[in-house]
């Protein structure tokens, strides 16, 4: 007898054992000089699956998103919600406004793999850091710039972020429920998120194609257009003639479909995708005359917005007798698609989720716990994994000027007076906690020698 | 329709209000070499034809069934240039039936014909054990394989990824379940199917979105995004984690298992539910149109239209209350601090007052006002004034009429004897290698002869 599925899969992906397995990216180096959410995430993406990232970000501002937050709550002086979208990254300041920190930049793109950036279209060719300037001293190089409406056509000096992004791309006006004149962005910046491994994957398949050409490009990340890729409401739009709108709770792909009260008053999610799903689901439902009845046996008739709302109703009425947890079983049992309503403190203390390692409770060498999301893909030999969180501002000036580009301290004393390299002010978000030895720490105080 | 092509590159003509604004670094530059280059270089970039493929190397095998994270998944690396045969059974994968109000092209799902891009479609019994030597045939020789049937179905077939990786060590095996393919709750919900709603409402999405709570039922009820915001978000996720693997393979030959549980992947994408769980201590309420971070910031109606007004930084409140003719508030809500949104009725106030103010200006009129302002400001040295940014919601159909759309190639329009000529949004402009659309294969086994001969697979004797 072989042994058992799960058995073998556990053993294959086993969370505990990841810092043992290899890392898939390391050797590449990342130029960071992106900044709030879209670049940084394409960036950490590499950086999970262990490139080394170096961040370059204004000395005394930094990146806006370190000062930014929810609710105005900070947590041990910095953005909680900066934290894990810059891990595992080395942090330095450098102006490139001053021509001794635009060299140094070029110095650091010569000796990069991937460079990334997220300013206005034009802004770094005109500051002497763009693809024109830097494939000239290193010709592999793989340059992805992104922006919200890209880098050519009329509205690229538009200025966007996730929301613009979300209104332009059309993203916004599908979300809500028909009969208001509300729509509802989706929340937490997932305009900048997705874009962002969506930009990840782009700089992925250009380094597949270095790997056998031995050639870099150039790439234009859209984060409109990215949007856009994922609404299948522009090839409704073509094929039928209609705009499709706001469909409020349910999915007018499945019927039945919809958020719906059960009877411990809990938000239970239900949808029924293919045939056999809900005859089953009939079944379950107690309900098999459905089954039967020629309006509903066949999807495309099922989904007939008359059909799918009479359906609809009878799962209403039906959640409303059953507490969540019986209906999840009836669920699992019969082998339809349901679950409860997550919220962000059920996430958090997710047994499964932390058992496969999509929440992570950190212990960071600065701000000790915090729990973070683990990575979006599991790899079984080359698993993604978190090194460090966040830093303050320039935290890694010296370790990365000495350790890579050969500088020595009386260099980088000269050019902190010049101003050119720089770290943290008093606002918060760039300093270090107020706990943290920095006179202790080898890292900040870099002289040479090993890893970090 | 052909556009001059010049016009919309880096030219040093600055024409529109936005580019003085948002153009002064380029306006600076005296030296125009490097600029001209970089024109010519976008110049080339509008085009795909004649480029080489990135992934033109690679076989990737589509097994996705009722999962449309895998159908996604799939596309991607065959817009990448790989091979890519999508198998389902000869009754259809049944992806293909799930579509806006039952709306199809010949029987085919709007969604599913979306996704049919650059892929082979080859019809195989999975339940037949000759069909399943024909898979083994493929996987053999397969850079990539997808799948999302229940963990362990494949296994049990003898063609999962414990018996795959000894036919074929390099083999890179995508898993797309719900709840992946281990842990002691992806054993428990095997068996649980895939949905996009589902996805949307166990990874925290759902919680989100909705009005706020004392607003009347089912408005303030958790809330679906319009679109499988998982679904994609999945996929994205599975790509990438492929392609990570692919990397190294080309550096080490060695192939892997990558898994996505599809309920967990929108919470890992956008981050936020596990660290405000730990840090807030308690869950977050669904906020209408407000936002938990900023206050005015969002969509609001005006006269024809919503209009984004989004103040980040307190000269752009300034401005912007100055602008709508409201600065009478601007005392009481000076600081960022002021406008803090933890409490919800206090900032209802100052949004309500936007509102007010916004629904009395046409679009045009918002954004001309704001531009105007803002290029005085970008003017003055200290830039005190703020830079008030807006931009206007579009429906998807507005959406495909722009001309920026249209110049950039963001739809393809690809013809199919069956399915007729088909809009298809596609992104991915790489300079040498871009990504893009060259045909539509939706009908079941339509390329199963092209296959068959191309890998020697047998035809079955029985049926």
């Amino acid at each position: 007898m072989t042994e058992d599925y799960f058995g073998f899969t556990n053993k294959l992906f086993a969370p505990q054992d990841t810092d043992k397995k290899a890392e898939a990216l390391k050797g590449l180096r990342v130029l960071d000089l992106s900044h709030m959410i879209f670049g940084p995430t394409a960036a950490k993406f590499l950086a999970q699956y262990g490139a080394e990232v170096i961040k370059v970000e204004v000395p005394n501002q930094g990146d806006y998103w370190r000062g930014g937050t929810y609710w105005g709550k900070y947590w041990k002086h910095s953005n909680p919600l900066w934290h894990f979208i810059n891990q595992s990254k080395y942090f330095v300041a450098i102006d490139v406004k001053k021509p001794k920190g635009k060299d140094l930049i070029l110095k650091l793109a010569e000796k990069a793999d991937i460079v990334i950036e997220n300013f206005t279209s034009g802004t770094v060719e005109a500051w002497g850091i763009g693809y024109s300037q830097i494939s000239k001293i290193n010709p592999k190089v793989i340059y992805a710039s992104l922006s919200t409406y890209g880098q050519y056509g009329p509205k690229r000096y538009n200025p966007g972020w996730d929301l613009l992004a979300q209104g332009a791309s059309g993203v916004l006006s599908v979300t809500g429920h028909p009969d208001t004149d509300k729509y509802f962005k989706v929340p937490d910046f997932f305009g900048d998120f997705f874009p962002g491994y969506y930009a990840a994957m782009l700089i992925l398949i250009a380094l597949n194609y270095r790997e056998r050409s031995g050639e870099g490009q150039y790439l234009d990340g859209c984060q409109a257009e990215i949007l856009m890729r994922a609404l299948s409401h522009f090839t409704y739009h073509d094929a039928t003639g209609n705009d499709l709108g706001r469909t409020g709770n349910s999915d007018p792909t499945m019927s039945p479909s919809g958020i719906f009260k059960t009877l411990d008053g809990k938000f239970l999610a239900l949808a029924i995708a293919s045939d056999k799903q809900f005859q089953s689901f009939c079944k379950a439902l107690g309900r098999e005359d459905l089954a039967r009845d020629e309006k509903y046996n066949k999807a495309f008739r099922r989904l007939q917005p008359e059909h799918a709302l009479t359906l609809n109703k009878v799962v209403e009425e039906w959640v409303k007798t059953k507490n969540a947890a019986e209906l999840i079983e009836l669920a699992r049992k019969h082998r339809f698609a349901a679950t409860e309503v997550m919220d962000d403190v059920q996430i958090c203390n997710d047994e499964w989720r932390q058992e496969r390692g999509s929440v992570i409770p950190f212990e960071d060498d600065m701000y000790k716990k915090l729990v973070i999301e683990g990575p979006i893909a599991m790899l079984s030999k080359t698993p993604g994994r978190t090194k460090w969180l966040s830093r303050p501002l320039g935290y890694h000036n010296r370790y990365v000027l000495k350790k890579i580009m050969g500088l020595t301290e009386d260099q980088i004393k000269e050019l902190e007076k010049e101003r050119v390299v720089g770290n943290w002010d008093y606002r918060v978000g760039q300093r270090p906690p107020i706990y943290h030895d920095l006179a202790k720490d080898k890292i900040f105080n870099y002289e040479g020698g090993e890893d970090h | 329709m052909i556009w001059p092509r010049t016009r919309y590159l880096i030219t040093k003509e600055v024409r529109t209000i936005k580019e003085r604004i948002y153009s002064r670094y380029l306006q600076k530059t005296s030296s125009s070499g490097p600029l001209s280059e970089w024109s010519q270089l976008l110049s080339k970039m509008m085009t795909s034809e004649g480029k080489p493929e990135a992934l033109d190397d690679m076989m990737v095998l589509d097994l996705s069934y009722a999962n449309f994270s895998g159908n996604i998944t799939a596309s991607f690396f065959a817009e990448a240039g790989a091979e890519v045969i999508k198998i389902e059974p000869p009754e259809g994968d049944p992806s293909r039936i799930v579509s806006p109000y039952g709306a199809n092209v010949k029987g085919v799902g709007i969604p599913y014909l979306m996704e049919s891009r650059n892929k082979r479609n080859v019809a195989l019994d999975l339940s037949n054990p000759e069909d399943r030597e024909n898979l083994k045939l493929l996987a053999t020789r397969a850079d990539v394989l997808i799948e999302t049937f229940a963990p362990g179905e494949m296994d049990e077939w003898g063609i999962g990824y414990r018996q795959l990786r000894e036919l074929n060590p390099g083999l890179i095996y995508i898993a797309i379940t719900p709840y992946g393919h281990y842990t002691a709750k992806g054993k428990e919900m095997a068996g649980m199917p895939w949905t996009d709603l589902t996805s949307q409402a166990e990874s925290g999405l759902a919680a989100l979105i909705g009005d706020l709570p004392n607003t009347p039922e089912p408005y303030n009820w958790p809330t679906r995004a319009g679109f499988y915001a998982a679904g994609y978000t999945s996929a994205v996720g599975a790509a990438c984690g492929g392609l990570v693997a692919s990397f190294f393979k080309r550096r080490t030959g060695e192939g892997q298992m990558v898994d996505i549980a599809s309920a967990d992947a929108y919470a890992s994408c956008v981050g936020f539910p596990p660290t405000i769980g730990y840090v807030w201590k308690k869950p977050r309420f669904r906020y209408g149109t407000l936002d938990y971070g900023l206050c005015p910031y969002g969509f609001f109606k005006c006269k024809d239209s919503y209009v984004a007004i989004a103040c980040f930084r307190d000269q752009d409140f300034r401005a912007a209350m100055r602008i709508l003719g409201k600065w009478k508030l601007e005392g009481e809500w000076k600081t960022l601090l002021d406008r803090i949104t933890d409490d919800i009725d206090k900032v209802q106030e100052l949004n309500n007052e936007v509102e007010d103010a916004v629904a009395k200006y046409t679009y045009d009129e918002i954004n001309e006002k704001f531009s105007s302002f803002s290029v005085k400001s970008a003017r003055s040295k200290w830039r005190g004034g703020g830079l008030p940014v807006t931009t206007k919601m579009l429906t998807p159909k507005e959406v495909l009429q722009e001309k920026h759309w249209q110049i950039r190639g963001s739809f393809a329009k690809v013809e199919h004897p069956s399915y007729g000529i088909v809009t298809l949004p596609v992104t991915g402009k790489l300079s040498k290698t871009p990504l893009r659309v060259k045909w539509l294969s939706a009908d079941i086994g339509e390329d199963n002869e092209y296959i068959f001969k191309k890998y020697g697979l047998v035809e079955k004797k029985s049926g």
